[in-house]
């Protein structure tokens, strides 16, 4: 046979089974375009990696105003993964919406004042309660980045209809330093929010708390350090610090903060020297 | 009037007369469009017969057609062995044209701006009927055309076809040369996500080192300060129309240069070695084109479609894409595709510090790093050089002879150039030279910015929140004893937690390596998993070490997040 007759076999050949390969490809992607399950399951890994972002992204941003978890820091910020969101926010402020688009116009506005100023009084003096976001109007996020963490709050959805679902957090260092939990617990509760401690947080609407254990024990008259500061968080109206108001320091931090991590924050607070 | 019409339907042809007249019709309409060739011809070529009119018909057909006059008539039987051209330009234009169809069908789908580019990849890859293969094939295609580029350089080099006219052939091969690297450079920003992003962001810095002209240059590359809408949209034209017609332009002038002009170079043994005077005969024996080069460069065809098929049926090449570009997140590994990784090698040369320490050897202190910088010097300077000794190897070659005995030296050199090239591009690995401090090498392995990494891997269930501590017995499984569930995505029963247990034991025994070596002295490393939102748990790795050189306690942490329905495999 001469070489070209086997050239001509052996491409016919090649050509078919290229074009047999090309049918199955065809077929399967058919399949899975058609298919309701698989083109749900890669739907749905889509929303997961973007789910994932959002997160990364509420961390950096969010959790200074909105807690580490999104439970909200009372007299900051309203909780992101509580009730009332899920159920009754969206008629008490009229939107027509669904949640997602709800939460992804607040964050790429921001609020300049808040729908709930007797809860939420910001820094003042003009700056915004919720800091606009987007990169369309001159915050730091793009659209993309905007809409994971949309997808990201509104995620907890499940949580919010079931709040027996929320678990609590696991301590993320080792369970047996007091004083290193007792910094996390101020970092969950959203202490961070408002009072600066060197080398953790910078807010400004409470006192710097460096230096608080050497100006605990003789603040009050019969009071040492450590009743002091228990009765500064449970009940901040007692003994007011000068230069600031009254009514600043959410009240009701005897009811969020369980006796023994009281303890804990205690003795963080208490290593707080100059 | 109606007997003229009668007489012309009395007069039509019929029978024999008839069919003759429709076959000459018909047959006149065939060398029309086929520019010369007649029905009995094209049978004659189809079955492998000599031509059957003189002159021969299938030699008019290359004088004058216009598609058709870039191709040669003939080649001399040896010009056409195998083991003399490899195939390498032939299939370097194979790979041309697939990037020519495919970039078509991808264009109609493709939105260069920078809030959409990534998402219309995205839906290419999922929503488009085979438009995951569409990318597949380009991309695919675009490394081939850059490999056989290369190869088919060293090629011509190898056996001395730059030599004499063919001069301005090679020349236009090293403008080819540049014009592939500059279309492959240019496509990979398109995908706007972190691995073009940067390898783009860090090749064009390179414009701007260079002196006076430098920061206009890189203006002028990104149509911005930084990477943005005007350098997306910049390339994207010079990637689908500017360079594709500058490259068909430049590739014709080329081929026809071989194919018109000198043809393919004869093999130097031909040339001039010793032949009998009958193998030499045969040696210089016309192959035509019709039928014999077409029907070979059709079944080249057939084999390289089949070869790229069979490669993206099997799986064995997926285009990579990573998260959406972020100008405010420096990936820790930025990868230059693996042909631009003798280029990222030569940028990790710092020419000053060798020149000081060279002239430091013989006593002379000198600083020298503020005017040599290595940007410059190796990314401005010794690309164009390098591109000028590419030039200049016709002129700088003089010896005559194409015989690779006689030329020792060119052949020397080749091969000094290949290993120079491997070298570098080993250099240019993003490993090579670059010093990440332990723990961030550690927790970047384990856990990669970009691509999955076995701690992505691990199925959802087996994170069990809790804090593990690195050093602490844990047994042989992390969770707790009993522990199994059903893999929500196999359905699969698991005892304990394998997938968990593995990463974590990899993560202490690299810490504790660390640490015995000395380079984490006092280490207290965790692992902690926690819930974060519903169905998302949260990963920390956190570490804390005594840096000795420093006298300073350090930390290092890093978080991911994982979600119940994330991609666990590619
Ligand atoms: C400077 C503090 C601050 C930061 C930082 C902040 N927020 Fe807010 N956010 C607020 C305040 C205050 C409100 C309440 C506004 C109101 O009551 O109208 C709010 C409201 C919201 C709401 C609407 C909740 C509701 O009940 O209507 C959402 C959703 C939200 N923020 C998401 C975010 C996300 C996501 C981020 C991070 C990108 C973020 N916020 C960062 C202070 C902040
Ligand atoms: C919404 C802002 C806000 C938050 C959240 C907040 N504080 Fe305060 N805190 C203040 C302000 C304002 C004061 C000063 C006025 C006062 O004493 O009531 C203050 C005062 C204090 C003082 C007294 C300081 C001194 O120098 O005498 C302590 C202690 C304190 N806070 C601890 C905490 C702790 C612990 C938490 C977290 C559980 C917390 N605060 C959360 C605003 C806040
Ligand atoms: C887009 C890139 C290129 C294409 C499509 C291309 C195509 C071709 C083709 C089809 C041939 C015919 C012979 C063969 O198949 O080997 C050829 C010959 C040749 N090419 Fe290229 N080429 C390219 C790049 C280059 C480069 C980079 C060089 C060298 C710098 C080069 C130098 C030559 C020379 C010297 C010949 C003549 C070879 C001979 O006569 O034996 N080409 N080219």
């Amino acid at each position: 046979m001469k070489k070209i007759h086997l050239e001509i076999i052996f491409g016919t050949v090649f050509i078919l089974i290229s074009a047999l390969l090309l049918a199955i490809m065809a077929v399967k992607e058919q399949d899975r375009l058609g298919e309701e399950g698989r083109l749900s399951a890669y739907e749905g890994q889509q929303r997961a990696s973007q789910i994932e972002f959002g997160a990364g992204i509420y961390e950096t941003n969010c959790t200074s105003c909105h807690g580490e978890y999104g439970q909200g820091i009372p007299g900051k910020a309203p909780c992101l993964r509580c009730e009332e969101l899920f159920s009754a926010r969206m008629e008490e402020i009229g939107w027509q919406g669904s949640l997602e688009e709800y939460v992804e116009s607040v964050v790429t506005t921001g609020r300049q004042v808040s729908t709930r100023p007797e809860l939420y009084q910001g820094e003042g003096l003009g700056s915004p309660v919720m800091p606009t976001w987007s990169e369309a109007f001159g915050g730091p996020l793009r659209e993309d980045q905007v809409k994971s963490v949309a997808a990201f709050v509104a995620n907890f959805e499940e949580w919010g209809l079931n709040p027996e679902l929320v678990p609590t957090p696991v301590i993320a260092l080792p369970p047996d330093d007091p004083t290193a939990l007792g910094r996390l617990v101020f970092v969950q509760q959203g202490c961070i929010g408002c009072h600066t401690v060197e080398g953790l947080s910078t807010a400004t609407t409470g006192p710097v708390l460096n230096g608080l254990a050497d100006r605990a024990g003789s603040t009050v008259d019969g009071m040492d350090a450590e009743e002091y500061i228990k009765n500064s968080i449970k009940n901040p109206s007692d003994y007011v610090v000068s230069e600031f108001n009254d009514g600043l320091m959410p009240a009701n931090f005897s009811e969020l903060i369980t006796d023994e991590e009281m303890d804990l924050l205690l003795s963080f607070l208490l290593t707080l020297s100059e | 009037m109606l007997n003229s019409l009668r007489e012309k339907i009395n007069n039509f042809p019929r029978g024999t007369e008839l069919r003759t007249k429709i076959r000459e019709m018909v047959d006149n309409r065939v060398r029309i469009i086929t520019a010369g060739l007649s029905m009995k011809e094209i049978r004659a070529v189809l079955r492998g017969d000599p031509p059957t009119e003189k002159p021969n018909p299938r030699y008019k057909v290359i004088t004058t057609s216009f598609v058709a006059h870039l191709r040669p008539r003939y080649y001399p039987k040896a010009a056409t062995w195998f083991t003399h051209t490899f195939r390498l330009g032939w299939f370097t234009t194979f790979f041309f044209v697939v990037e020519l169809v495919t970039g078509m069908v991808l264009m109609i789908y493709y939105v260069p701006f920078p809030d959409q580019a990534y998402e219309s990849i995205l839906a290419i890859e999922s929503n488009v009927f085979l438009g995951e293969l569409m990318r597949d094939l380009h991309r695919l295609g675009a490394e081939g055309m850059v490999l056989f580029t290369w190869l088919h350089m060293f090629r011509t080099y190898f056996t001395g076809s730059y030599k004499g006219q063919r001069s301005f052939t090679w020349l236009t091969g090293v403008a080819l040369l540049a014009i592939t690297a500059w279309l492959s450079f240019s496509g990979y920003l398109l995908t706007w996500d972190q691995l073009g992003y940067w390898a783009i962001t860090v090749g064009s810095s390179m414009a701007e080192s260079g002196p006076v002209v430098g920061p206009a240059l890189n203006l002028l590359l990104r149509g911005a300060p930084d990477i943005g809408a005007g350098g997306l949209l910049r390339f994207y034209l010079n990637h689908v129309i500017l360079f594709p017609l500058i490259a068909i332009l430049v590739i014709s002038i080329h081929y026809y240069k071989v194919s018109r002009e000198h043809s393919i170079s004869l093999p130097a043994t031909v040339e001039e070695g010793k032949l009998t005077k009958e193998e030499r005969k045969e040696a210089t024996r016309r192959i035509d084109l019709i039928p014999d080069l077409l029907t070979h460069e059709l079944f080249l065809t057939s084999l390289g479609i089949l070869i790229m098929l069979v490669i993206l049926y099997f799986g064995l090449f997926a285009s990579p894409l990573e998260t959406h570009a972020n100008p405010q997140q420096t990936p820790l590994d930025t990868k230059a595709p693996w042909y631009f990784w003798w280029l990222q090698g030569l940028l990790k040369i710092d020419p000053a510090s060798i020149i000081e320490n060279m002239l430091a050897g013989i006593g002379i202190t000198v600083e020298l790093s503020s005017i040599l910088n290595s940007k410059f010097i190796m990314g401005l300077v010794i690309p164009p050089v390098l591109i000028g000794i590419l030039v200049g190897v016709p002129y700088i070659d003089r010896n005559p002879s194409r015989l690779a005995k006689n030329r020792p030296f060119a052949i020397g050199w080749g091969i000094a150039w290949i290993f120079i090239l491997l070298a570098l591009s080993y250099m240019g690995l993003p490993e090579f030279g670059v010093e990440t401090p332990l723990a961030t090498r550690i927790i970047q392995d384990l856990a990669p910015e970009e691509g999955l990494g076995e701690l992505r891997a691990t199925p959802y269930e087996e994170l069990i929140p809790g804090v593990y501590t690195v050093g602490e017995d844990y047994g042989r499984d992390l969770c707790p004893s009993g522990y199994s569930y059903e893999d929500h995505e196999s359905g699969e029963l698991v005892i304990g937690c394998p997938h968990l247990t593995a990463v974590f034991t990899e993560y202490s025994e690299k810490l504790l390596i660390g640490e015995e070596e000395g380079k984490l002295t006092d280490l207290h490393a965790t692992m902690t998993i926690e819930d974060f939102a519903p169905s998302l748990r949260r990963v920390i790795m956190h570490i804390e070490w005594f840096d000795d050189d420093a006298s300073i306690d350090k930390e290092y942490e890093k978080q991911y997040f994982l979600h119940l329905d994330r991609v666990r495999e590619h």
